[in-house]
């Protein structure tokens, strides 16, 4: 998905759920301009090992949000997005490992009937900024990214909800792994 | 201080006893340690004895020569996870469609939101989506996902610039949500709750994203005209072709790629049969009214079901009229076999749940002004008294004396002509009911309202129109010419001199949009609840300004009372039908009960 002057005008957007008997799921939306999906990936569940817990201790959902789930995902996706939409903290740290922008917007917990929920990260420092109404943060050190996603945003999707397709994604996950149906 | 003098010994062993113990690598001179004595511990006066521990450290060579190192490699990062993939066919966008010229519709104050979308620039205040779901019968994963990761239908259709004239209320988009991933569905909405506008927002939808590239529309024939009118409202940039004219015309347009939504009524089906069951395919077949083929054996039934097609729609506000049979020939259509007659009526329940969205008024419409139901009960006026008598006993002591030859026939023939006379008598033409709506109309037309005056004999209603000249009467019947009809229709509405409209239940309980009165009178009773209702609400649906008064005019002692009695049992039944596991088998008049209604007993030929 890309625009006529070759510049991708995909939005992709990235979110991690946890389960309490299962583990993590992660799944990954690109969408197009109008909300359109391109493509829909999503991981097996998987669980931290104990040498995992032990050795990243605070930063294990930054290591398994964002360089294991988040970055796998981007990997195998078709459509380049221009930036990447996350509503996990956590994931913020595939920026670290991703030539892309990768922005943060908080959205309500989904409801509680829902067997997934988000992971309880650690509280990180964010720079926060908007962009189509959208109050989005990045981390810190990627400040720049800031004017990259607007210039974007503008561009492509000047009306755009950031929180909507998360909504998709929870359903998404839900259908494609039935067992985590049940809570 | 020389009680807790340490001592420098190494190598040390594993220190005991103590409460203070520094594991570091270099000597400790003292410990500065003030002890609180409590007097009865000897113990405190025993010199404590602290010794230093070193501890060796890999970093010792003399150590890393000692001991054997095990090192145990712990996979961190590399293995990323497994991840399934799909991926979606680029559908082409919704077209933008330039908001057509402003207009003010009569029905747009009960509209919530009424400003168009195409021109909002502010997002919506509240986030309320309405997701695409697919089916259960939807097997396949991936088919599976295409629906649930489409946009909801709020940003999907603000995005793509699509203009509404009014805003939909939420559960008409749910309605568009259920119907557009389905290939055999019922919207069974009760009436005026806008099925029509659903249906067709739909269809406009399906067109325009490529999933579908032509429509056949099936409808009764007084309603066609009513459906050009909603699809040039809802969906304007639509080419729509009615089926009508001469053989000729009729073929042209059936082979006619020009319009993707075709509209035939149910009647025109008969004639080009062989045209519509030879090799034409259509991506979707909606029926309206869909009970019209509550009898599979009809012809009608057997055409429609031969329609080569892909999506299969009914649209009814009553998909059982009479008995659960009515819905299993509205799925011989849909899903051929998947219901059966007897199937019980709990497992009919479950297997059809996903297939059918009824909603009713007092569900999504909480702000509906409501439907206030008056029962005129009158007494038959001297002159009637004595005809109905004289035709109710002499009718009986017949019937009687027929014996087996007694047909439902024979009862039916006596029914109506007791309810006529109820009307009117026939030989002086005295009417209690008629006085009663004489005086009710003067309020109405006094008040500058409009009433609908149904009843099931256009004789009845000629003899009222010739007696309610000066309320400017208009009659809407199946003597009225097709091509009248709208004008009839326009006329009711437009002129401020016509307080009333003469309906039969026939041509005028379905399919009207008559918001705009605020009175109904049933002159006489159908023989169903479910038509009565329909006809009802031609008045009391959706865009209606204020509460509707619909009166029911009812002779008491008479054969109408009775039929009343009857009737308001089977309407609760009616009401409970999709909520209640164990359901009447039927919910019209029985042979049983229509015999019951003179105490005449069934013969054994009936009952046969």
């Amino acid at each position: 998905m890309s625009s006529s002057s070759g510049e991708s005008t995909a939005i992709g957007f990235l979110s991690v759920r946890l389960h309490p008997e299962l583990g993590y799921f992660g799944g990954y939306l690109v969408l197009n301009a109008i909300g359109r999906p391109l493509e829909f990936h999503c991981t097996l569940p998987i669980r931290a090992s104990r040498a995992q817990e032990i050795l990243f201790g605070n930063t294990l959902e930054d290591f398994i949000c964002g360089e294991q789930i988040a970055r796998a995902l981007v990997s195998k996706a078709k459509f380049p997005s221009c930036f990447v939409v996350t509503d996990v903290a956590a994931v913020l740290s595939l920026r670290r490992v991703h030539s892309q922008p990768v922005v943060y917007i908080s959205v309500p917990a989904a409801s509680p009937a829902s067997s997934m929920n988000y992971p309880v990260g650690q509280p990180i420092q964010l720079s926060g900024f908007t962009a189509a109404e959208n109050k989005i943060s990045v981390l810190p050190e990627f400040a720049a990214d800031k004017s990259v996603v607007q210039q974007h945003v503008e561009r492509i999707a000047p009306k755009i909800d950031f929180s909507e397709p998360f909504g998709r994604i929870a359903e998404a996950l839900l259908e494609a792994h039935p067992s985590a149906k049940a809570a | 201080m020389d009680r807790f003098a340490t001592t420098d010994k190494q190598p040390s062993s594993v220190v005991q006893d103590s409460t203070v113990t520094e594991f570091q690598s270099w000597p400790v001179e003292s410990v500065d340690v003030q002890p609180y004595a409590l007097g009865w511990q000897s113990q405190l006066e025993r010199s404590l004895k602290i010794e230093t521990l070193k501890i060796e450290t890999l970093a010792d060579d003399a150590v890393r020569e000692k001991f054997e190192i095990i090192v145990v490699p712990v996979q961190l990062a590399n293995k990323l996870p497994k991840t399934i993939g799909f991926a979606f066919a680029e559908v082409p966008e919704i077209a933008p469609v330039a908001p057509p010229p402003a207009k003010k519709q009569a029905t747009d104050k009960l509209e919530p939101a009424a400003e168009p979308n195409s021109d909002s620039s502010e997002k919506p205040e509240a986030k309320h989506f309405t997701r695409i779901r697919p089916p259960s019968d939807l097997v396949k994963l991936e088919d599976r996902l295409f629906f649930v990761l489409q946009p909801p239908l709020e940003s999907l259709l603000s995005n793509a610039q699509l203009t509404f004239p009014f805003r939909p209320f939420p559960y008409q988009f749910e309605g568009v949500a259920f119907l557009f991933p389905r290939l055999a569905a019922i919207l069974a909405d009760e009436m005026g709750l806008g099925k029509t506008m659903q249906a067709i927002t739909t269809i406009r939808m399906l067109l325009m994203s490529g999933e579908i590239r032509n429509v056949l529309l099936i409808c009764p024939k007084p309603l066609v005209t009513n459906w050009v009118r909603e699809f040039k409202l809802w969906a304007p940039e639509i080419p729509v072709a009615v089926i009508e004219g001469d053989q000729a015309l009729r073929n042209y347009i059936w082979q006619s790629p020009a319009a993707p939504v075709k509209i035939a009524n149910y009647e025109l089906l008969m004639r080009d049969r062989q045209t519509v069951e030879s090799d034409m395919k259509f991506d979707l077949v909606v029926l309206d009214e869909a009970q019209r083929i509550k009898n599979r054996s009809s012809t009608t039934a057997q055409i429609v079901c031969n329609i080569n097609r892909t999506r299969s729609w009914a649209l009814t506000g009553t998909p059982i009229e009479n008995s659960s049979e009515d819905l299993v020939s509205i799925f011989e259509f849909l899903s051929p076999g998947y219901l059966k007659d007897d199937m019980h009526l709990k497992s009919m329940s479950q297997a059809c749940r996903d297939y059918i969205l009824r909603r009713t008024k007092d569900k999504v419409l909480t702000e509906m002004p409501p439907k206030l139901f008056r029962d005129a009960e009158l007494d038959l006026n001297p002159d009637q008294k004595i005809s109905y008598k004289a035709a109710e006993e002499e009718g009986v002591v017949q019937l009687s004396e027929m014996g087996e030859e007694l047909t439902i026939q024979h009862v039916f023939e006596l029914v109506l002509r007791l309810k006529q006379i109820c009307n009117f008598d026939p030989l002086t033409g005295s009417s209690c009911k008629f006085e009663r709506l004489e005086a009710d109309l003067e309020e109405v037309a006094a008040s500058g309202k409009k009433a609908i005056v149904f009843s099931q004999w256009v004789k009845t209603l000629d003899r009222m129109t010739d007696k309610l000249q000066r309320f400017c009467p208009l009659q809407y019947h199946g003597r009225i010419p097709s091509h009248k009809r709208d004008d009839v229709l326009k006329r009711f509405k437009e002129d401020p001199k016509c307080h009333v409209i003469l309906m039969s239940y026939g041509a005028g309980a379905v399919g009207l949009n008559l918001q705009f009165c605020h009175y109904v009178f049933l002159f006489d009773r159908w023989w169903n609840p479910a038509i009565e209702d329909q006809a009802i609400n031609r008045a009391h649906r959706l865009g209606v300004t204020g509460p509707v008064t619909v009166t029911r005019m009812m002779t008491v002692d008479t054969i109408e009372q009775r039929i009343h009695n009857v009737l308001e049992e089977k309407r609760e039944l009616l009401t409970t039908l999709f909520a209640e596991a164990s359901k009447p088998r039927n919910l019209g008049l029985s042979q049983k009960e229509i015999f019951g209604l003179f105490n005449l007993n069934l013969p054994r030929a009936e009952a046969a």
